[in-house]
């Protein structure tokens, strides 16, 4: 599902390089983490692997294809949800949906079934019609997610999808995840809530300063760390320093 | 072909969304296009229709300040006050008068100035006469240095003070020479007494040559002057349209913010087919504004007491020219909303960078009355091209084959401007 091989990038005017020979790989159709505390690199990796920034150096390959040479292809095979809510707000969650659909080259009937689908599935149905300004923060996220879905990629890229968002909305992103994982879709995800990681997720990689701190199944490094949770696991491995 | 025209249903909903900047896009330039069609009407109209009080005092009283009263009173642009309270100038008073600013221009005619005149015009008469044999002389003496004193208010401008002094003298030269004439037509007329032919008439063949103005367009039906409306409403409509700059760029720059240019940058295809999209809606956007204000010149102008706008004949020519120049300030707006990072520093610059290109570019004055310098900067701005192409359509009857210059020119900007925003977006993203 994902390669990456010694990943390097650093920004112009940056103190340090954001990325520094980042080497990974997570197996087809699994739901994979890619954590690490803030500034670790998780949205330039993301970035690079959307073409929407370009590496210094190394490859990284989507879906067995190159990112850098076999964009285009990569960006009809996979769904992208965005850190933030990356949704017109004035804009209803229909008409946001109905232009991306669009965009997606989706005709209107099958386009109109699927935005259906998917509002009812996120419990947005009612809302549909209400600018997405007026969300709460929990039904922005999941709107968010629907646009990236209306094409029903087979990899879906989200950058931290459950930040600031209820109990109630994660748990059923969670629960969609988990579902559409088995579908036979992949899902690589990045999160800071690590209980959520070890809930959802066959195999994580933690990244610290721009490289690969270990990679594995969540529970075969709790043992190999001998500890009780993957946040004990994180602690150890990337240190209690705080991070900006 | 989808996407652009999903993309160009998308942005008409964005911007319909926010009535208050829709109002603010249209309302805003139509404001600004009256009132600065209503400021600059009077400086407009001072060289045309409005009439001008001269104080005039005739201390003279004889034939040639009579004539030269009449002959003044006669040009349109002239009223001439003899009498203030009933009561007779003087010429103390009138200059007492200009120089408190109550008026603008005193003309004294001194005493002998009729004489002197009479005087000068019997010398001629005598020694033309006696080289062509005519018999008798006409009474004369030495001459005496007279003149006319005319005072001006300080601040009338100089352009207005040179054009009084013409008419002025060109008034005085005419009376002397018809005296002149007239003297040596009775000179000669007596000299041939005897014959029963008409009389010489020299005035009227010294009057052979007239002026007479016509319309330099191929139109000759159109007999069109600049005015303040016909400045003004292009102008400004035009400053207007290049103001759309500022909900482009802002657009571009909370897309990039919020994470939308990223979603659409995923989806499969050229992002170019969206920048299409939006670009067109802008393009329409604009023209539609600029076309609303030459509607509003055209009827609504005459509502409020101005001149009506001529838009010319030429109405394919003008939509074209209209496309072209919204082009250009589209393109403008990509580049700034490209260039810069956040709206605190876009929103101004675009703003102030317009204000600059149109008072270079003649939107506030006309171009030809700016400093040599100027007017070679005011090539750099496209504002300039614009107006310039507008008032060739508008002005002198002009259509594509007269402004395709200035079209290309503004098309030359605006790939400049598309270059230079494609450069800095493909730098961002390494």
């Amino acid at each position: 599902m994902l390669q990456i091989q010694q990943l390097e990038k650093t920004y112009k005017n940056a103190a340090e390089p954001s990325l520094q020979g980042l080497s990974l790989q997570f197996s087809d159709k699994s739901i994979a983490g890619l954590l690490g505390p803030n500034g670790a690199g998780k949205t330039t990796t993301i970035s690079i692997l959307c073409g929407l920034v370009k590496a210094d150096a190394g490859k990284a390959f989507l879906l067995g294809m190159d990112v850098e040479k076999e964009r285009e292809a990569i960006k009809r095979r996979i769904g992208v949800v965005p850190q933030s809510i990356a949704l017109y707000p004035t804009l209803t969650a229909m008409e946001n949906l109905q232009y991306i659909g669009r965009l997606y080259g989706l005709g209107s009937t099958i386009l109109k079934e699927r935005i259906n689908q998917y509002l009812q599935l996120f419990g947005l149905e009612k809302s549909a019609h209400k600018a997405i300004r007026y969300y709460s923060g929990g039904m922005k996220r999941r709107a968010n997610i629907i646009a990236s879905l209306l094409h029903e990629p087979e990899l879906l890229i989200l950058d931290e999808p459950t930040a600031g968002v209820d109990v109630q909305s994660r748990n059923m992103i969670l629960q969609f995840l988990a579902s559409y994982n088995k579908l036979g879709h992949g899902i690589i995800y990045t999160s800071h809530l690590l209980e959520e990681a070890q809930q959802l997720c066959d195999e994580i990689a933690i990244i610290d300063h721009g490289r690969l701190v270990v990679q594995g199944k969540p529970l075969v490094l709790m043992q190999k760390q001998q500890a009780q949770s993957l946040e004990q696991v994180f602690l150890q491995l990337t240190g209690s320093s705080l991070r900006d | 072909m989808r996407k652009i025209l999903a993309t160009f249903i998308n942005e008409s909903r964005l911007f319909a969304k926010d009535l208050a900047g829709m109002a603010l896009l249209f309302l805003m330039p139509l404001a600004l296009t009256v009132l600065m069609a209503l400021i600059q009407d009077a400086p407009f109209r001072e060289y045309q229709d409005i009439r001008f009080e001269i104080l005039w005092v005739d201390e003279d009283g004889g034939k040639m300040a009579r004539q030269l009263g009449a002959e003044l009173e006669a040009i349109p642009q002239f009223v001439l006050i003899r009498t203030l309270n009933d009561q007779l100038l003087t010429a103390d008073k009138a200059q007492e008068l200009v120089h408190k600013g109550s008026y603008k221009l005193a003309v004294i005619v001194p005493q002998g100035v009729s004489a002197e005149v009479a005087n000068s015009a019997n010398q001629v008469a005598n020694e033309l006469g006696a080289k062509l044999g005519a018999p008798g002389k006409l009474p004369q003496r030495e001459s005496r240095k007279v003149a006319l004193e005319i005072y001006f208010d300080p601040v009338i401008k100089q352009a207005m003070k040179l054009s009084l002094l013409n008419a002025l003298e060109k008034q005085v030269t005419r009376i002397q020479a018809e005296i002149i004439l007239a003297r040596l037509e009775n000179r000669l007329d007596e000299q041939a007494a005897d014959s029963s032919g008409p009389g010489l008439r020299l005035q009227e063949k010294l009057q052979a040559v007239q002026l007479r103005e016509i319309s330099s367009g191929q139109n000759k039906t159109t007999q069109l002057t600049t005015n303040s409306v016909q400045h003004n409403v292009p102008a400004w409509a035009l400053f207007g349209l290049f103001f759309i700059i500022i909900p482009i760029a802002g657009n571009f720059i909370r897309e990039r913010e919020d994470g939308s240019l990223m979603r659409i940058k995923m989806i499969p295809g050229s992002y170019f087919t969206i920048l299409l999209g939006k670009l067109g809606f802008y393009i329409v956007l604009g023209m539609l504004q600029f076309f609303i204000m030459l509607a509003a010149g055209a009827l609504l102008m005459p509502l409020l007491g101005l001149d009506s706008l001529q838009i010319g004949n030429a109405i394919g020519s003008l939509f074209l020219t209209v496309l072209v120049v919204a082009a250009t300030a589209t393109a403008y707006g990509v580049l700034i909303g490209s260039v810069f990072q956040t709206p605190n520093q876009a929103l101004p610059f675009g703003a102030i960078s317009i204000v600059i290109l149109s008072a270079i570019g003649g939107i506030w004055v006309p171009v030809e009355i700016l400093p040599a310098g100027l007017q070679q900067l005011a090539k750099l701005s496209p504002l300039h091209w614009a107006l310039d192409a507008i008032n060739e359509l508008f002005l002198r009857s002009g259509s594509i084959l007269t402004v395709w210059k200035q079209l290309i020119i503004l098309l030359v900007f605006a790939l400049l401007f598309f270059l230079i925003a494609g450069i800095t977006e493909s730098r961002r993203r390494r």
